[in-house]
Formats: structure tokens, sequence, C-alpha cells
């Protein structure tokens, strides 16, 4: 018994499993989260390494090179990167694609022990940190205070960021730019050196009073007591009273040499939102957690917390990344409606009939809820790619319901009854249905194998439409049969309404079938020429567009601009924070189009691991600008982005600027615009510089398309230097680490111990007097104390002197290295990176030094190559799976010239609007392979069947194609229409898949309209050479026969 | 004791059973997914690409004075819809066990 035998005669059990899949789909989809891209995994790696006191080329000489040798050997290993700054090495390693990362991370671990002891003593163990594109800040808020201000971090930490830490999903929640408390011990030099205390002694004073030691536990009588001893201070004023030492017999207490201030740190990252400084509460997720859901736990939770906060604070949203997400899957899901709207349509005009349409317009819910089904099961989101399949499919799900419903209604109208004709009907096509259906199976189940980043967003795609696709199929087999076994009729009343609105539309049908069986006639009695012309129209359609741009991912507006600005190396970051507040009063004034301004300026604080991350400094300030909703501001934040450039361009004093319409951060996918970057290769600082700054001039200077060029070295930074005498420090049995580990005690600070009240913990420092250390007098008057006790000068151990040194070393691949960068605005990427290879070859260049683009240019390269070896395998495959259902190897071969056609009008549709081909259009591209054959297999297996029937090639060529004209352009309209939500475009957002649809409606349009020429053109030619070729054969055989 | 030969288009299979019903003729022999051609018009059952469509068939012996009434509703059947197919052909059975 068949499958669609069983299904026509038990129609309730049919209804009711499809019910069921429906039901089970919109249940999933009630649980699917919301998100902008498939899960890109992580494949980065960072190791942190504490050095204190080193200076950069320190940290790459004695820790970085090191941890770079060893790391080489990791498995599946694509890129190492590092920065080695004062203090700190950070070592990045990027693993391919597709890497488990826990493996690697152990892999790392293990690698790392065996080097730990090779280094240096001062070195701190390294931390190993798994980094990923999660890491983007899911929202920003920005808290600010009048009165309460120096007790922000506090308020902050415990009524904030602990209870949004306690959100399901949230990764960490870091406060920045508030000030922490500390306690700070100022001490005054004179007075110490006048009674022989150092600063070391004080502080180890401090560390030793503030203790609370158990000592055990006695007996007194019948009861055991515990004994306790309890030193540490209640009161930061405590601190006054402890002794230090003695002189001459009196005893010498804190406050007689130093001041005890409980007060907050002295150097912190300060950060403003519209001009009033506060601190920013920053929102990141674990990997792997939702967004969307996320925001939307923390936003409800805001109300809440901001009743708990003292009422001079203020919590504003700064940025909240699930907006934007939410706004553009809404605008993908309007698409996919309307697509679905157009498909009706189109299935209504072609059939004239209320139950065909409603037959087979069900199978479009079916198919695609039941693809909620498998991302629910899978983990998936609802995503750009994943609604994108949908797009694609929902033109494609018809199909099989169309050719069944036709067949079935044939059998009708020869006078079958219904039922039978349903079982029968279905019977005859069941076979091309289902070899239509591997054909797309055979592009999109490939897909699902691709590696790398196309192969994350492939991965969906390739799922969500085999499986779409394949519920479809069965639908037709078995639900479509069904349906038309109930409700089509052997005679349907004719309303004479209906035919008066209807008739014209099947009258233009019906010359439209006739225009073209003549036009076929043409093109068969001059087969030759109509192949030539068709061949013709390919090449122009090449030439035209030779010259079209290509692009990666295109840029879209989010509603953010990103602006760092650099003052000169060593500014004092009150000079940026003035510099920064005349910028954002400008830019409010200027640009009403902005919502919020925040920025941060300042060094950040060791221990914020997302502030060090970012860039910092003191001369350097980062703002986050969050304009209006795009609907509500007519200016695009490429636009403003553009006059904000030029803005800052009038100001001589910033040093370095980088505008970034979309904000900065984010992963390969992210909407953050194309980057071209030159990579210098080369030990020599002095070389790299200069090649670095030729090419720099060079780029500005010849280069349209690219704007903020820049240089990421850091300038070299005026410091000074302690230059020691090692025969003097010998003479006084002195080494280099004690007497820095003095200086640095003094200007720095002695860490003491922490300060306990309240269940929380602040650092006691000890150091200089701010009056003491602010000269070069200051340090060379420090006093060192010898083994012996003896106290000597800094000045008369050596000379402190003013030198010039590179804050950080980059390095890549375990060589060092330069990158001048530019942002790639008004110029397609292919263009601006054909102009730098020019200005490159140009450049006065040593041997030594290496040049290399890297930047969004080489994520393009290699997403591009993959996807050109993914499309040879397609074509292959599909040419398989059709020379197995034709069983021969001509046929196939005619239908694939429908694919050159096909990528052709791509090609033409994108340089008509004026778009670049970027990734997205490769994937309608890779999708149009499986889609274009579909109108040949049609074709010529319709043409085939007549030849079968023993019709003439010219007979059948024509019949064939006139009797296929209908289904091939349905098909092709409804696939064609259901791509123009998306190519048309105007949500927010819509910029990254508008290209995907232009590239399938011109690539489908152009090569269904090739196809219907050429297709049969060249059967004719083939078919005839057949049959050439066999009667020469006959006559061969019977050559004697008869004579 | 006639026998009576239907070859006909498989859609038609209920209605030729409730035709010999009707005549109060229980007993045939069906044959399921069998090929066969028209000597005139007839377009091919063979169940193959360019001929899709297959036939069955059904051998009944029915009483003498039931064959004139199932011929009738057989050709009435088949008038109504000549495309499909239908024929029957009725010989003599000499004997039975």
């Amino acid at each position: 018994m068949s499958l669609y035998k069983t299904a026509v005669e038990k129609p309730v059990s049919t209804i009711l499993v499809f019910i069921g899949l429906v039901v089970m789909g919109l249940f999933s989809y009630t649980k699917l989260a919301v998100d902008l891209m498939p899960e890109i995994e992580t494949t980065q790696i960072s190791i942190i390494t504490a050095y204190p006191g080193a200076s950069a080329s320190d940290v790459e000489t004695n820790v970085t090179r090191l941890i770079e040798d060893v790391l080489n050997q990791v498995e599946n290993l694509k890129k190492i990167e590092s920065q080695s700054k004062e203090n700190m090495s950070l070592v990045t390693i990027e693993l391919e694609y597709g890497s488990d990362i826990d493996v690697a991370t152990n892999d790392v671990r293990d690698k790392l022990d065996m080097i730990v002891s090779q280094l240096p003593d001062e070195v701190e163990s390294p931390t190993i940190f798994k980094f990923s594109s999660d890491m983007i800040p899911v929202v920003i808020y920005s808290a600010t205070a009048t009165e309460s201000v120096n007790s922000l971090y506090k308020i902050l930490d415990e009524k904030v960021a602990n209870p949004l830490n306690r959100v399901s999903g949230v990764g960490t929640v870091s406060v920045t730019g508030a000030p922490k408390r500390q306690v700070q011990v100022n001490v005054n030099p004179a007075k110490i050196e006048a009674y022989n205390i150092g600063i070391e002694q004080i502080a180890n004073v401090i560390r030793q009073e503030n203790l609370n030691t158990p000592a055990g536990s006695f007996d007194i009588g019948t009861q055991t007591y515990a004994l306790r001893i309890e030193g540490e201070f209640k009161e930061s004023s405590e601190l006054n009273d402890i002794v230090v030492g003695s002189y001459e017999g009196k005893t010498i207490f804190l406050k007689d040499v130093a001041t005890v201030f409980d007060h907050i740190e002295e150097r912190v990252q300060e950060s403003y939102t519209n001009g009033v400084k506060g601190a920013t509460i920053v929102v990141q997720k674990q990997a792997g957690a939702n967004t969307v859901s996320i925001a939307n736990k923390v936003t409800a939770m805001m109300p809440e917390l901001q009743k708990t906060l003292p009422p001079d604070v203020k919590l504003v949203q700064v940025m909240d990344t699930s907006e934007f997400i939410d706004s553009s899957i809404n605008s993908l899901i309007d698409t996919v409606l309307y697509a679905f709207v157009f498909v009706v349509l189109v299935v209504f005009l072609f059939l004239g009939r209320w139950r065909a349409t409603f037959i087979i317009i069900l199978t479009i819910p079916i198919s695609l809820i039941s693809a909620f089904a498998y991302l629910a099961i899978t983990g998936g989101t609802l995503n750009i790619i994943s609604l994108s399949s949908l797009s694609i499919a929902i033109g494609m799900v018809v199909d099989d319901a169309i050719v069944v419903l036709e067949n079935v209604t044939t059998h009708i109208e020869k006078g079958s009854a219904p039922k039978s004709a349903a079982i029968y009907a279905t019977n005859e096509v069941a076979i091309s249905v289902v070899a239509s259906t591997l054909t797309i199976v055979a592009v999109f189940l490939p897909l699902t194998m691709v590696t790398g980043l196309a192969g994350v967003l492939f991965k969906q795609l390739g799922w969500m439409v085999t499986i779409v696709c394949t519920v479809s199929t069965i639908v037709a087999l078995t639900l479509t049969p069904m349906l038309c076994s109930q409700m089509l009729r052997m005679h349907t009343s004719k309303n004479k309404w209906f035919d008066l609105l209807y008739g014209p539309v099947a009258r233009a049908l019906d010359a439209l079938d006739r225009g073209y069986a003549s036009l076929l006639n043409l093109s068969v009695r001059h087969r030759f020429i109509s192949s030539f012309v068709c061949f013709i129209i390919f090449v122009l359609s090449l030439v035209v567009t030779k010259n079209l741009k290509t692009e990666f991912m295109p840029a879209s507006d989010n509603d953010r601009i990103g602006i760092t600005i650099e003052m000169p190396a060593g500014i004092r970051m009150e000079i940026a924070r003035d510099k920064a507040a005349e910028i954002t009063s400008l830019f409010k004034e200027k640009y009403p189009e902005i919502d919020v301004t925040s920025y941060s300026v300042g060094q950040a604080d060791s221990e914020n691991a997302y502030a060090s991350m970012q860039n910092n400094g003191t001369g350097l300030v980062t703002f986050t600008i969050t304009c209006h909703p795009l609907a509500a501001r007519t200016r695009t934040i490429f636009e403003i982005s553009d006059l904000m450039r030029e803005d800052l361009a009038l100001m001589p004093e910033l040093y370095k600027v980088k505008v970034q319409p979309g904000g900065s951060g984010g992963g390969p996918a992210s909407s953050s615009g194309s980057f071209v970057d030159v990579e210098i290769f080369g030990h020599d600082l002095a070389t790299t510089d200069r090649v670095a700054a030729e090419l720099k001039k060079r780029l500005e200077e010849n280069i349209k398309g690219l704007t903020d060029v820049q240089i990421d070295r850091k300038d070299y930074q005026a410091e000074y230097q302690v230059e020691l005498d090692r025969e003097k420090l010998a003479l006084h049995e002195l080494s280099s680490a004690t007497v820095s580990s003095f200086v640095r005690n003094r200007i720095n600070g002695a860490f003491a111990s922490k300060f306990r009240e309240d269940g929380d913990e602040y650092d006691i420092v000890v150091r200089y007097d701010l009056a003491h250390r602010q000269s070069i007098e200051d340090i060379e008057n420090i006093i060192v104390y010898t083994n012996k006790g003896k106290g000597i000068r800094l000045r008369e151990l050596g000379k402190v002197v003013e030198k010039f040194s590179l804050p950080q070393i980059d390095r890549q691949d375990r060589e060092r290295i330069v990158r001048v960068s530019g942002l790639v605005s008004g110029a397609a990427l292919s263009e601006v990176v054909a102009g730098v290879n020019e200005q490159i070859a140009l450049a006065e260049i040593p041997s030594e030094i290496g040049t290399k683009i890297g930047g969004s240019f080489v994520d393009q390269q290699e997403s591009f190559g993959e996807l050109a070896i993914l499309m040879i395998l397609l074509v292959l495959l599909v040419y398989i799976v059709m020379a197995t259902q034709f069983e021969s190897f001509t046929y196939p071969f005619i239908i694939m010239f429908s694919i050159p056609f096909g990528f052709g009008g791509v090609l033409l549709a994108l340089w008509i609007v004026g778009k670049p081909l970027d990734l997205m259009a490769m994937i309608g591209m890779v999708t149009l392979i499986g889609i274009v054959v579909k109108n040949g297999i049609v074709l010529i297996d319709y043409i085939t069947l007549n030849r079968e029937r023993g019709m003439s090639i010219r007979k059948a060529v024509v019949d064939g194609g006139k009797s296929r004209l209908r289904p091939v352009l349905m098909t092709t309209l409804t696939t064609v229409l259901g791509m123009i939500p998306m190519a048309v475009g105007t949500g927010q957002g819509s910029e990254m898949w508008q290209t995907m649809g232009i590239a399938i409606i011109g690539g489908l349009t152009f090569s269904t309209i090739i196809t219907l020429i050429l297709v049969p053109a060249l059967y004719s030619i083939f078919g005839r050479n057949g049959v050439v070729r066999q009667r020469k054969k006959f006559a061969k055989k019977f050559a004697n026969v008869g004579k | 004791m006639k026998a009576i030969f239907i070859p006909f288009n498989q859609s038609y299979r209920d209605q030729v059973v409730e035709i010999l019903e009707r005549n109060d003729s229980r007993g045939f022999t069906f044959m399921d997914d069998i090929q066969g051609r028209g000597t005139k018009k007839g377009e091919p059952h063979f169940g193959t690409h360019a001929w899709p469509t297959l036939n069955s068939a059904i051998i009944a012996m029915v009483a003498d004075e039931k064959v004139d009434n199932i011929l009738a509703a057989i050709k009435a059947l088949d008038q109504q819809t000549e495309k499909l197919g239908l024929h029957a052909f009725v010989w003599n059975i000499e004997k039975m066990v």
C-alpha cells in the first residue's frame, strides 16, 4: 500500500497528523529565542600574563615570545597575535572555525605549564581567557549622580551589578568610571627620613596590625572557650594611632609622619553621559546565552533597581543591542508574510480556482512551521539566516503540490472520480516530484558541511531549506491528494461574476501560451542562431558587470556611532576630558538625531577585564553615541559619521580620530563596516615606522574610498628612566630589583593591607604625599636603605633621564607588526584593495620588511574562496542527481546551461541597482544553483515524454514548451515574488539581506527567460544529432539488407 | 453462464465492482497494474514515463440474463468519460467445478 493511497483512504488520520505537526511547530515557535545571527563559535583564546614593572620590550622578550613559541604548536592554529604592554602580555590565538575550544584550551594550559618555569620569577602565572564575539556588551547603562558620586561604585556594585549578575545568562556586569574607595596613607618623606623609617616598614606595620588571629581553644572548668585576638581596624581613623617605630626612645605614631585619607582612588577612568559625570554599567552575556532575552530581563529589572538607589542616582540606557536585533527580525518576519501573500496571489492567478489555491497554499504554513520544530530541537534561534531560509523556501514549497494538483485535475477532467484520480495521478508524478526535491536537497544539504565563517551561516540555511522542502514533498504526496479527493469536483459550477473577473486573465494566459509556442517554433527552426544569441547575451552580461564591486558584509544602520579620539601621548586626563565635553556639546547642537552621548576617558583599572581589553589611556576618549531610531530621522548614521569626521578634522589638537558608524567592537559578522589593513612585518621598529608612515601618507592622498587611515602602533611616549650605576649598587650591596621596588613603593604606593567594613574590602595604600612626588628632584631624593640599614639617596645610585619608549609592541604570527588600517567608505572593498596594492608596490619598502593585506578583505577572500569550491561541488552533485533521473548524460548537460545564466543575471541585477556583490548575494547565488535547474528539468522532462510518445523533435519541443510554460512561470514567479519584499527591504537592518533578494530575483528571472529559449533550442540540436547518429548506425547494420 | 472480461483504467475500479454487485454478480477475479493499449483511439496504459497510467481488469462469471444489463451499464459509464478507456468482452463458459 502506497503512501498516497493510505492518505487518501484515511483522511482523518492524515489531517490529524499534519495538525499535530503544526501544533508542535507553533509550540516550538513560542520557545524560540531571537538573535541576529546563528551562534558563531568562539575560536579565540587569550592568555594574559602580568609582569609587574617590566617595559613593553622586556615583556616581549621574556614573556610574550616564550608563550608564542610554545603555543605555536597548538592544533588547528590559524593565527597568533600578541600585545606586549608595560606590565602585561596579552597573547591571543585564533583557531580554525569548528575546532573544539575546550580541547584547545586544555592544550594551551598544558603547553603553558611546560614553560612556566622558564619565565622570570616576578611573572605571575598566565590566565587563560576564552574570548568570543559574545563579549560585546548586551546592554550598557550609565549612572549619574550628584551627592553620592564618591560612593557611587559601592552603590552600583551592590544595588545594581549584584542583582543583575543573578539574571540567568548574564556573564559579567562591570562598573566602570566609578571611583573605588581607597584608604591612602600619604607619607611625608622629610619626616620619615628624619625618623629613619622606610615606607616598607610602615606598610609592614599596618599589615601586622590589621589582623584577626584565632589563638586556639582552651578549657575553663566544664566549658571550652575559643581564644581570639582581634587586631583588625574598625575605623580607618584607627590607622592614625598605630605605632610605626621609635626614635630616641620616643614612640612614633603614624599620624606623626603621614596623613590618612579615607578617600577614592587617584587615577581612574571617568565616564560621562550627556555631559554628566557618572559610571558605566556594562552587562555582558555568557557564551551562547541569548542577547534579546537577557536584555529584556535586564530592562525589566531596571525600574525595580532604580527604586533601591538614592534619589540623586539616575540610570540611563546608553546601548541596547537587542533593540536592533528585535526590529531587524520583526522586519524580516514581515517580509516572509508579504512573500506568503504574493505566492497566494500568483497561485490563484494561474489556477483561477479557490479550492485548488487553498489546497496548494496549505503546504506553505505546514512546511514552514515544521522548520520551527527543527530550530527548537537543535537549539537554533530565529535569526537573519533562518528567516531568510524561510523566505527562500516559501516559493519552492508550493512547487510539488502544484505538480500533483495539476495532474489530479487532468485526471478528473478526463473523467476519473476525484478519489481514484487523486491516488493514480499522484502515483504518476510521485517519482518526478521526489527527484526535483532531491535536486534541491543536493544543493542545500552539502551546505551544512561547509566549515569556516561561511559554514556558520550556511549550516542553518542548508538544514532549514532541506527540511522545509522535504516536508513540502511529503505534504504534496499525502495531504494534497487527500484534499484533492475531498475538495475537487468533477464539474465545477461556473459563477458568472467570477468568469467576468477571471476571464481576461485566462485569455491573457492563453495568449501567452500561444505567443510562446510561436516564439519556440522560431527558435527551434533557427536553433543555432538562437543558441548563439543567448551566448552573446551571456557574454554581454559579464562584460557589462566586469567592474562590479565586491564587499564582505553590508554595513547596516543600527543607530550607533562609535568615536575614538586620541590626544598626543602623555597628555593629562583632565585636558582630554575637557575636549570631550566640548565635542559633546558641539554634536548635541549640530545633530538633533543624537539621543544619548556617553564617553569614557582615562586609564582603565587593571581589575576591570572589560575596560582593560578596550583601548584606554590618559589622553584617549571613547564615545558611544546613540541616535534616535531610523524611522525618526532622515540622515543615516553613515551620513552623520561623515559630517562628524569633518567636524573633528577641524580640531588640530586631536592626534588621532576614528569614527565608526555602527559602533566599535563586534565579531566577524557584525555590521561595523569594512576595514582594510596593511600589515607590515619587521623586527626593526624604526624601519617599520618609516614604512608605515609612508604608506599612511600614500593611502590618504591617493585612495578616495578610504577614511580614517591610521597606524595602529602606539606613539613613543616620553618617560623618565632611572639609570642605575651598577658599580655603585655593588658598592652598597644593593640590586636593581631592590632599588626599583623602593622607588615603586614610594611613587606608585605600597599595598599594605585591606581595610574591612560591612563585608567590603578596601585597599590600604602607603606612599609619598602627592606634594612630594611631582618633580625629578623628588625622585632623586628617594632614600634607599641598604641591608645594613644605611640610607642612600637615589641620585647617588644613578640618574633620572628623559627617554622615549614604545608603550606597546604588537606581534602577529611571531613577528613584530604594524598595521596601517583604514575604513572603507563610499567605495567597494575590492576597489580599495586594488588601490592599496598599487600603493604598496610604489612605496619604498626594504626587502626584509614583509607586507600583507588583512582586515575584512582576508575574511572576504577566505569566504569567497570556499564558496567558489562549494559551488563547483554543488554543480557536480546537481548534475549527478539529474543524470540519474534522466538516465542520460546529455539532458542534464543541457539543463546545466541555465546555471551560468543565473549567475549572469545576479551580476546584472546587482549592477543595475548599484549594489556590491557581498556574502549574502553569494549565498543567493549558491541557492540559485538548485532553483534555476528546476525549470530546465520541468521542460526537458516533458519534451522527452513527448518524444517517447512518438512525436517528432520539433513537435515535442514546441508542444512540451507550450504545455510547461505555465508551471515554469508559476514556480518562477512564486520564488521571485517571494523574494521581492526582501529585495525592496525598507525595515531596520534590511541592508543585510537586501542583496540576497536582489541576487535571487535577478538570477532567476534572467535564467528563466533564457532557459525558455535556450534549453529547447539546445535540445533540438542534441536531439537531432542523436537521431542522425542512430539512423547511421541502423543504416550500417542493415546496409546489406534488401540489396 | 458467461465470462465477462472487463479491462479498464485503474480509476474505474470502484464503479465496475459496483455495477457487478448491482447485478447480483458477486464473484470476480481482479487483476491490478496491468498494461494495455486500445485498438484505435485509446491511449496506451503502460505505467512508463511517457504513458504513466495503468489498467486493471476484472474477469467475472455471470448468469446469462445479467450480461446485457452489465454491458449496458458499462457502456453508459464508458460514454460518460470516454478518455479513460473501458471495455468488456463476453464469451461462453463450457464447464465449471
